[in-house]
């Protein structure tokens, strides 16, 4: 079954969502973070059986996948891919996975927040999982870029703590700087190669390679893996990486995420490896990681700082491995990388119980525990002595192994020489390494004698878990060929190398020259170690200020100044933001040459091109437009330049009613009239001195800022023109962007005559429905703007409502009587607009008006109430006008209507007709249709009249209505 | 007339980006209604044009695209509340920095 590669995934969910769960505050305290770590640890290990079933289960030679569609139309796919190297991997993940979450119960012992630890790790637990199942490229990154966030998470656990802080970011601006450059590569492969999937990718070896973008694709590649992996220089976010509790180093710093690289090599191995390239990056890198790391880590103190340096110098050796591309040395590699995953997290776990247990990991002020702590020192010589190479441990064969595809025959003569040299000097100093850690804790007398560490073995449940892999150490080293574990490490070699590789666990392979070699390695490193004390001083003394962190703190301080300097441009105006994007718009346009070809634009003077229908009209009313629009620029006073405004919008409109396209122009003339009357009753409520302060500047004074402003818009405008009058020379040409479907259909399937209607209404529906929420949202907004931040702020300063606008006689919106003529006018035109509204509401399937207008005819009657009867007054004379309860009304109708046709029709908006249903249509006045596109124009009709009204009540609030109306009236009389 | 209306268009949003650019905030908002005005006319121009028939059913003749006109159908809605939230933006403005001058609205800077 496929899906068992799904499985494991959702055991880790699960445990995730169980840890959260763990969370609640009804459990959090009768749950012990022991028992927590118990019961989590379930679901990794039900993991580590399912993938250990599956691998077992498998056909020898084929991989086990699964693939979902995810993005179909760019043809990716989930994809999981489980072979022997993949297997392998993930193992170790979810093997040494559940030792961690058990150890971590202990370790954060009494900690009422241990299961946010152990849904992080959790979380990085899938993540890395999902790194090593993946089989697809997409699905790769996306679990890898899991696990550079979810391993932020856990470095940054201890967020107050400003170094972890510190180290989580440094890890995640590298690893995920890395990140960004794999994605990078990724996309080249996939271009390359045509797909996305591990099986197009890992059959085009000849495509990759011959493409002269290799060496771009490869560094690409080789950055995120270097950077995840910690090789020289990116290697300096693991030892601060440090500051993440314990279980957390243990986890991803030995076994799984600094492994995430040299996976992602040994899985390109196959495809991109097999050159002077890849040789040569991969073995440079490599060996002067291992050196980097081996040499620094002598110079350590702190215990886990000591471990992440010979883990890195580790991980160089693994990357060495990868790029030497012959068959001893991949088998050197999977042997190294279950080696390393088993004796390095053993000894982190170990490292953190002698800090849980001491209180302290600095091995000056540790010493002499052997006999406080006999276990725990068993527990760590194991490891220490694997790590060291010593036999009969697991780390000897590893050693043996690198030691000899070091020498191995197929390498030109000078690196026989070198390679050799540095493993051996290498394998000295993680000799040396070994020693000081043992002697440094365990051994000798406490370096302090006045305060010597205290401590003692802790209870089993906690040295339990470093036990495991330390006594895998010692019985993978004794046993002769253990079967599985042989086949499942050949399997995995064999996915790297592309061929069958021959792998043998066996310790003693007779005198050669790598055992040789191992025994010189052992003796330099005894004499060095046996040296120590003199020759630590020394490597402290030279460059002791000197590392790669100086290149990082340069980075980011430069990333920080040119931030600062890029704010030197917010200078605070909006306008010279907008100057600057219209005026970016214009060098992007023109410099990709995106405009349209030079013979779309001829022919376009003569004036007869549209068969002459109203040829007179359009002009007339195109330089109404453009003589409105101007004059709303040129004129000085606000009110006037607003009316000239309003003519240019109803031109507009004439022009729209000419195209034709009289719903859209019944629409344009009603909007435009509301923007206009909200524009007026803005000008009432913003203080007269404020606008005629403003007016000076209007067209500024100095020439020099009209000319650009001038400037930009006119090239803007240029563009405009040349793109607009080339879409119009070709609208003859086009054929209908409305498909045949919408519009052989308006009748047929919507039941109405008036296409665009249709379209607005049935077809296009949930649109519709967004955009009345978005006006009704916008009104909502305005109220809650204007009604909880300023006006409430200014009710509490001024007096009660009804001094300012005293009962009576009432008064117009500009706080003077108005006449009983326009009083009268006022009752007849509310009426008239509710009848036209309905008319249009019943026929506006079949003829131009919708639900759109009819709401906002009835808004503007009402609006011509607020100017004639005042604000007050309206509100007391139309009590029924709640726009809050209008708008709530109409967007429920417009929802039940809409489930409605779920339940009748075939889904959400689908039409149905009522009236038909109940068999009154005969009854029904002559072209209404009780259907639900009728009822869902009566919801757009309620919703926009309440959002309208809601408008105008806050804009038109006579808020100042003394001083301002009068002021305004005056200008009004001025003029 | 392509050259007129293509003329009208460019005017209109032209004038639109000049207003936009003023620093008396009326002016701005009014410089929104032209931009919104001419862009919604540009739309217009992007359907096919069939003849001089409404997009009605049984017209007579080939109707024009149906399609740009339902878009800006809703553009002009969305457009127009939109319009008047910015000019409940206004009002805010003078309550609180006591100006119309955009330049003096303090708070976008540092």
């Amino acid at each position: 079954m496929p899906t068992t590669l799904i499985f494991p995934f959702i055991l880790l969910a699960t445990g995730l969502l169980l840890a959260l769960a763990f969370s609640h505050p009804a459990i959090r305290p009768r749950l012990t973070s022991e028992r927590m770590g118990w019961i989590l640890a379930l679901f990794p290990a039900t993991a580590f059986i399912t993938l250990l079933l599956a691998y077992a289960g498998k056909p020898a030679e084929t991989p086990l996948t699964f693939s979902a569609a995810w993005i179909p139309s760019l043809g990716v796919n989930f994809s999981l891919y489980l072979d022997g190297l993949a297997a392998l991997f993930a193992l170790i993940i979810t093997g040494i996975g559940t030792l961690i979450v058990i150890y971590a119960g202990h370790y954060f012992h009494g900690d009422e927040t241990a299961w946010r630890f152990q849904a992080y790790t959790l979380l990085f637990m899938s993540a890395m999982l999902g790194v090593v199942l993946a089989g697809d490229l997409v699905t790769l990154f996306l679990f890898w870029e899991g696990t550079s966030i979810s391993s932020f998470l856990l470095i940054g656990y201890k967020y107050k703590d400003e170094a972890a802080r510190k180290g989580a970011f440094k890890s995640l601006f590298i690893t995920g700087g890395g990140g960004i450059a794999l994605l990078a590569g990724f996309a080249f492969i996939m271009v390359l190669s045509g797909g996305s999937d591990f099986a197009t990718i890992l059959t085009s070896r000849e495509v990759l390679q011959a493409s002269p973008l290799y060496p771009v694709f490869f560094g690409l590649i080789a950055l995120g893996a270097f950077t995840k992996s910690a090789q020289v220089p990116a290697h300096i976010w693991l030892p601060e990486a440090m500051s993440a509790p314990t279980p957390a180093s243990a986890f991803l710093h030995s076994a799984t995420m600094v492994k995430a690289g040299v996976y992602l090599l040994a899985r390109f191995n196959p495809v991109l490896g097999g050159n002077d390239t890849w040789f040569w990056t991969l073995s440079i890198f490599g060996f002067a990681t291992m050196l980097t790391g081996a040499y620094l880590g002598l110079k350590q103190n702190d215990l886990k700082a000591l471990l992440a340096y010979s883990t890195i110098s580790q991980l160089g050796v693994l990357v060495a491995l990868i790029g030497l591309g012959h068959d001893y040395a991949y088998k050197a590699l999977v042997i190294g990388i279950l080696a390393h995953a088993l004796y390095k997290s053993s000894l982190f776990m170990s490292a953190g119980i002698i800090d849980h247990e001491t209180g302290t990991r600095d091995l000056r002020l540790l010493g002499g525990l052997r006999k406080q702590m006999p276990i725990l020192f068993i527990l760590m010589l194991i490891p220490a002595l694997s790590m060291a190479g010593l036999p009969p441990l697991f780390g000897f064969l590893a050693k043996e192994t690198l030691l000899a595809s070091a020498v191995y025959k197929d390498l030109s003569a000078v690196l026989t020489v070198i390679f050799p040299l540095m493993t051996v000097l290498a394998g000295a100093m993680l000799l040396a390494q070994s020693g000081l850690l043992i002697r440094g804790t365990f051994l000798g007398q406490p370096t302090d004698p006045k305060h010597p560490p205290h401590g003692h073995d802790p209870h089993w449940g906690f040295w339990l878990a470093p036990a495991i892999p330390a006594f895998l150490s010692l019985l993978v080293g004794l046993m002769p060929e253990p079967g599985f574990l042989v086949s499942i490490l050949a399997d995995a070699a064999k996915s790297v190398y592309g061929e069958s590789v021959k792998v043998s666990l066996a310790l003693w392979t007779g005198f050669n020259l790598p055992l040789g070699l191992s025994i010189a390695a052992i003796s330099l490193g005894s004499l060095l170690f046996w040296q120590l004390a003199r020759i630590r001083p020394i490597l402290a003394s030279i460059l002791p200020n000197f590392s790669a962190n100086n290149l990082y703190d340069a980075t980011l301080n430069g990333i920080a100044w040119g931030a600062r300097e890029a704010t030197l441009l917010q200078r605070g105006q909006i306008r010279f933001y907008i100057g600057v994007m219209l005026f970016t718009t214009v060098a992007i346009f023109l410099s990709f040459g995106a405009l349209p070809p030079l013979e779309k634009l001829q022919g376009s003077l003569s004036f007869e091109d549209l068969g002459n229908h109203f040829f007179w009209l359009r002009i007339i009313i195109l330089l109404v437009a453009l003589l409105g629009s101007l004059a709303s620029v040129l004129i000085l006073r606000d009110l006037h330049a607003i009316l000239a405004l309003g003519v240019s919008g109803l031109a507009v409109a004439g022009w729209m009613a000419l195209e034709p396209a009289p719903d859209v122009a019944l629409v344009q003339v009603v909007v435009d009239i509301l923007a206009t009357i909200i524009l007026v009753l803005t000008l009432t409520i913003i203080p007269r001195k404020l606008r005629k302060k403003a007016r000076e500047f209007t067209l500024n004074r100095t020439r020099f800022g009209v000319f650009r402003d001038a400037f930009i818009a006119f090239s803007l405008g240029l563009l405009v023109f040349v793109v607009s009058l080339a879409s119009l020379n070709t609208r003859d040409e086009r054929t209908n962007l409305a498909e045949a479907y919408h519009i052989d259909g308006a009748k047929t399937l919507a039941g109405a005559k008036d296409m665009v209607g249709a379209i607005v209404v049935d077809f296009r529906a949930i649109d519709t429905m967004l955009e009345i929420m978005v006006f009704a949202f916008a009104a909502l907004g305005i109220y809650t703007l204007l009604h909880f931040t300023v006006r409430k702020a200014k009710d509490q300063e001024t007096e009660p409502e009804e001094h300012r606008n005293p009962p009576g006689e009432p008064r117009g919106s500009f706080g003077l009587p108005t006449s009983p003529f326009l009083h009268m006018l006022a009752y007849a035109v509310l009426p008239l607009a509710v009848i036209l509204a309905l008319t249009q509401l019943i026929y506006g399937h079949d003829q131009p008006g919708d639900g759109f207008t009819a709401g906002v005819t009835i808004g503007l009657a009402i609006a011509s109430w607020y100017i004639i009867f005042g604000y007050n007054a309206t509100k007391a004379k139309l009590t029924w006008l709640n726009p809050v309860r209008l708008i709530g009304i109409g967007l429920a109708i417009a929802l039940v209507n809409a489930l409605l046709g779920f339940v009748f029709g075939k889904g959400f908006f689908a039409p149905v007709d009522y009236g038909a249903m109940l068999g009154i249509s005969a009854y029904l006045p002559v072209g209404l249709v009780l259907s639900n596109a009728f009822i869902f124009e009566i919801a757009i009709c309620v919703t926009i009249l309440g959002a309208s009204v809601l408008i105008l009540d806050n804009l038109g609030h006579p808020t100042e209505a003394d001083t301002e109306s009068t002021a305004l009236l005056k200008e009004i009389g001025q003029e | 007339m392509n050259f007129l209306t293509a003329l009208a268009i460019a005017t209109m949003f032209a004038l639109g980006l000049f207003q936009l650019m003023r620093r008396n905030t009326i002016r701005s908002a009014t410089g929104l209604v032209l931009l919104s005005n001419a862009v919604n006319m540009f739309l217009f121009t992007t359907g096919a044009y069939d003849g001089v028939a409404a997009a009605y059913y049984q017209a007579q003749g080939p109707v024009s695209d149906p399609l740009p006109q339902a878009l800006v159908l809703t553009a002009i809605v969305i457009s127009a509340g939109g319009f008047a939230f910015v000019l409940s933006l206004l009002y805010i403005i003078a309550e609180r920095y006591k100006t119309s001058n955009s330049d003096e609205v303090e708070g976008l800077r540092n």
